[in-house]
């Protein structure tokens, strides 16, 4: 009794979830009109990457480029579409995890009542627990949470401005830095900008005086 | 692309009437910072200081914006330069003065031009802050030392105009994200200093 009790909320969650409520698109159609859009393929490999976060495994989604691929592939969605799916599937299996579902129990829940989901979804969906799911434990790792954007990667280039409608001979050096960052959602975002010479060496201060401060500390 | 015409020096000569050196001044500085598409209204500005029609306003202020522009533009820094721009029969006291206010203002409109020149946004400023965790709902006690940044970013000037959106970014970094952030930083620094020689 206690088993389907906890299957028939976790059930109306789901329903909650995929309903246009929960996440509202700008068509105002459900996460589920917008999943039917995704080729079985694309679908199968944001699942994976959002497993494999879940799983602490990497460090982010790449929604920006999975959207990219998906868009020159002949299909139209914009990426904040792609994101609030994104966003719902990991939602989806978080909430599976934290409830130790089997996998016939995530399939149960999504398939009855929710018919709006399409068939490959659902396999895929299926597919990928089974693989993967039971591995997202409770993580032992202090830094999983995640309130503010996590660090990923830096990008840098040294530049010089030789010349501009304004001056015809600039000579100006710039470093310019893309920070690759994952936001508290997992989804990750690229944010360029640039710096003068003297901004930069004072960055560079900066971050010799935090890695001190966390040696200390 | 400030490229002086013809009537630009003749325009100049509406300089005459102007009522103080200061107020030449004054007008270079506005006409040099006034992005084109608002030399009319401070033509408009202009007007009444010096008693001129408000079509000669237009011509003047549009010949001193090229005239400077065109200074700032070629890198002109020597008084020579300038006064070799002018044309013979152009009044020596009026050449010798724009001469001189262009002299003294040329290295901060330089710099003025850098700072608008099109850019990806610019770091403007940047906080930071050492914190430990020590404690989360999966586990009770740690004492993880980690750093929030906060980057100050403001958007391309030149879009924005008078409003620069300025957005912040806030991220956390581990000991090991900083020591990656640090090697990086570290190889641009190597890279400065290779060119700086070179």
């Amino acid at each position: 009794a206690f088993f389907r009790e906890r299957l028939d909320l976790l059930l109306l969650h789901f329903i909650y979830v995929f309903a246009s409520d929960r996440c509202c698109f700008s068509d105002g159609g459900g996460a589920a009109d917008k999943i039917r859009l995704i080729p079985q393929d694309f679908f199968a490999e944001l699942c994976e990457q959002i497993i494999q976060h879940l799983n602490h495994k990497i460090p982010g989604i790449n929604t920006a480029e999975l959207c990219q691929r998906i868009q020159t592939s002949g299909v139209d969605i914009n990426i904040g579409d792609l994101a609030k799916v994104a966003n719902t599937l990991s939602f989806l299996f978080s909430t599976a995890a934290r409830n130790n579902l089997s996998t016939e129990e995530l399939v149960t829940s999504l398939g009855s009542g929710v018919s709006t989901l399409p068939k490959h979804a659902v396999q895929v969906i299926r597919h990928v627990w089974n693989e993967q799911g039971k591995a997202i434990a409770v993580s032992e790792d202090a830094t999983t949470t995640a309130t503010v954007g996590q660090f990923v990667d830096m990008k840098w280039k040294l530049g010089v401005a030789m010349s501009s409608d304004t001056c015809r001979s600039l000579k100006y050096p710039y470093v310019t830095v893309t920070l690759t960052v994952a936001d508290p959602s997992g989804q990750i975002t690229d944010k360029s900008f640039e710096m003068t010479i003297p901004q930069f060496k004072n960055f560079v201060r900066q971050f010799k005086e935090m890695a001190s401060v966390l040696e200390t500390v | 692309m400030a490229a002086l015409r013809d009537g630009d020096f003749a325009a100049l000569q509406i300089l005459l009437k102007a009522p103080s050196k200061d107020a030449v001044r004054q007008l270079c500085q506005e006409c040099f910072s006034s992005p084109p598409a608002a030399l009319g209204p401070l033509a408009q500005r202009a007007c009444p200081g010096l008693a001129v029609s408000a079509e000669e306003a237009e011509q003047l202020v549009s010949a001193l914006h090229n005239l400077t522009r065109h200074v700032v533009y070629r890198g002109l820094t020597a008084p020579e330069d300038i006064l070799r721009l002018f044309p013979e029969n152009f009044h020596q006291n009026l050449k010798n003065l724009l001469t001189k206010i262009i002299l003294e203002n040329v290295s901060s409109w330089r710099n003025e031009a850098q700072a608008s020149q099109i850019s990806l946004p610019r770091l403007v400023d940047m906080d930071w802050r050492v914190d430990i965790k020590t404690s989360s709902d999966s586990i009770v006690r740690m004492a993880v030392p980690t750093c929030l940044l906060q980057l100050k970013i403001q958007e391309d000037a030149a879009l924005c105009g008078n409003n620069p959106v300025v957005s912040a970014l806030t991220v956390e970094l581990s000991k090991e994200t900083l020591d990656t952030m640090l090697e990086g930083l570290g190889r641009i620094r190597d890279q400065l200093s290779a060119v700086a020689n070179k």
